[in-house]
């Protein structure tokens, strides 16, 4: 039935879409009445954005599994785990993993599954800022980002009620196409606004989860000293602002960073646990 | 005996990491705005980074030892981030593909965009990962063993 009624809105827009020069004929409220009626139909629920974010969670491992290292595994997803606790969405399948690949990078899939390479890893000194980097990824969580990001697309690319199927079956065609396109989005990334807003709030959390709020900006001073030709971190350029801009624009954050800034950096039980 | 007291001084320099001035700042005699300045450095002053202590660096810079705010550096030499100074790209068989025009870097890297593109679902490690996952009480006893104090925090606006 839904499925009728969003055909028909949409005839009647194609409809309208002819005749928009037409005085007196308001085109956007129809357009907008069009939107909203596809919105309706498509809105995921919690159990769904799980759903999607296991299945996403599966392809990334496809292309780099887990360091086989179950040490380290538990010792990030007890920072991980501690960081959610402190969030508005506390009881999500919290899951963090760390890549087994040189690259740089970190991604956040909808759900709450978080994932770090080794690369980033390797290339910190403390936990306060594995917690940065790490409370920047919830935040992506918390506030959707890829999932909006990906239902968005998937609107413009899934034609009419195939989002519903894709989010019905999860054997079909459909389902796959979704999926497939929700993994790509993290070779194209986000919009800038939703990096900056990641790093305030990712350092809000990590200051409540008691930690050395400089972490972030830490890790962001040193990702700004590696060379921009470096292939190892080219696609975490590619789908970022530079981290020169992201520091700049967490000077506005300067006096919650100085707030918590005399905290636990725990450079101790990051080597102990991360180092191999 | 000479030799010796270089050894001991290797450390030391290893720890050194060259950084530079972005914005005019004053060099502290200690890590807060109300210690006595030891030097005003003008931008692109170019410095060498010794510790970290919240907000705040220590520096040896051309007037002397001090504390810099952290987020007046760069860290890297004042040339470190200019395109084409490392190269790194070059070692790498760069490949062009047909109508797209984009640079893909081939080799094995396994996070690149073309692979996380093209990547196959992989349930044996996604059921490694849940396995993995930490509950509330143990996250909780962990942060106390890191004497990890939760504090309210709000958002900002």
């Amino acid at each position: 039935m839904k499925t009728l009624l969003l055909f028909a809105a949409l005839a009647f827009a194609a409809t309208a879409h002819a005749q928009f020069r037409m005085p007196n004929f308001d085109i956007n409220k129809m357009v907008d009445t069009v939107k909203n009626v596809g919105k309706a139909v498509k809105e995921i629920d919690e159990p769904e954005e799980i759903a999607i974010g296991k299945d996403v969670a599966s392809r990334l491992l496809g292309a780099a599994p887990l360091v086989a290292d179950a040490r380290l595994q538990r010792y990030v997803n007890q920072v991980g785990r501690w960081l959610a606790v402190q969030t508005e969405r506390p009881d999500l399948p919290w899951q963090f993993g760390v890549l087994d690949s040189p690259n740089v990078n970190a991604f956040a899939v909808p759900g709450g599954t978080i994932f770090i390479t080794r690369g980033l890893l390797e290339r910190m000194r403390n936990e306060a800022e594995l917690a940065g980097v790490l409370g920047h990824e919830i935040v992506h969580v918390l506030r959707k980002h890829h999932l909006k990001a990906i239902q968005k697309g998937a609107q413009s690319s899934l034609a009419g009620d195939a989002m519903s199927m894709a989010l019905k079956d999860r054997a079909g065609p459909a389902r796959d196409k979704l999926i497939a396109f929700g993994t790509e989005m993290y070779s194209r990334g986000l919009d800038k606004g939703d990096e900056l807003e990641a790093d305030r709030l990712g350092i809000v959390i990590a200051a409540r989860a008691g930690y050395d709020a400089y972490g972030l900006p830490s890790v962001l001073q040193t990702l700004q000293a590696m060379s921009a030709q470096d292939s190892a971190i080219a696609l975490m350029f590619k789908t970022h602002p530079a981290p020169g801009e992201r520091l700049a624009a967490l000077e506005a954050m300067q006096p919650t960073l100085d707030a918590y800034a005399s905290r636990p950096q725990l450079a101790d039980r990051f080597r102990a646990q991360a180092r191999r | 005996m000479k030799f010796l007291a270089l050894l001991l001084l290797l450390p030391l320099l290893a720890l050194a990491e060259p950084a530079t001035v972005i914005r005019a700042t004053d060099l502290k005699k200690e890590p807060a705005t109300d210690s006595a300045t030891v030097a005003s450095l003008a931008e692109n002053t170019a410095i060498e980074v010794l510790e970290r202590k919240g907000g705040w660096t220590r520096v040896k810079a051309p007037g002397g030892e001090g504390w810099v705010r952290m987020l007046a550096l760069r860290l890297g030499g004042t040339t470190a981030a200019k395109p084409g100074a490392s190269g790194v790209t070059e070692m790498f068989n760069v490949a062009r593909t047909g109508t797209s025009g984009t640079q893909v870097t081939t080799g094995v890297r396994g996070l690149d965009a073309e692979q996380i593109a093209n990547a196959q679902p992989n349930p044996a490690e996604l059921a490694k990962l849940e396995k993995f996952a930490a509950d509330r009480e143990a996250a909780s006893g962990f942060a106390s063993q890191g004497k990890l104090s939760p504090t309210s925090v709000d958002y900002p606006k």
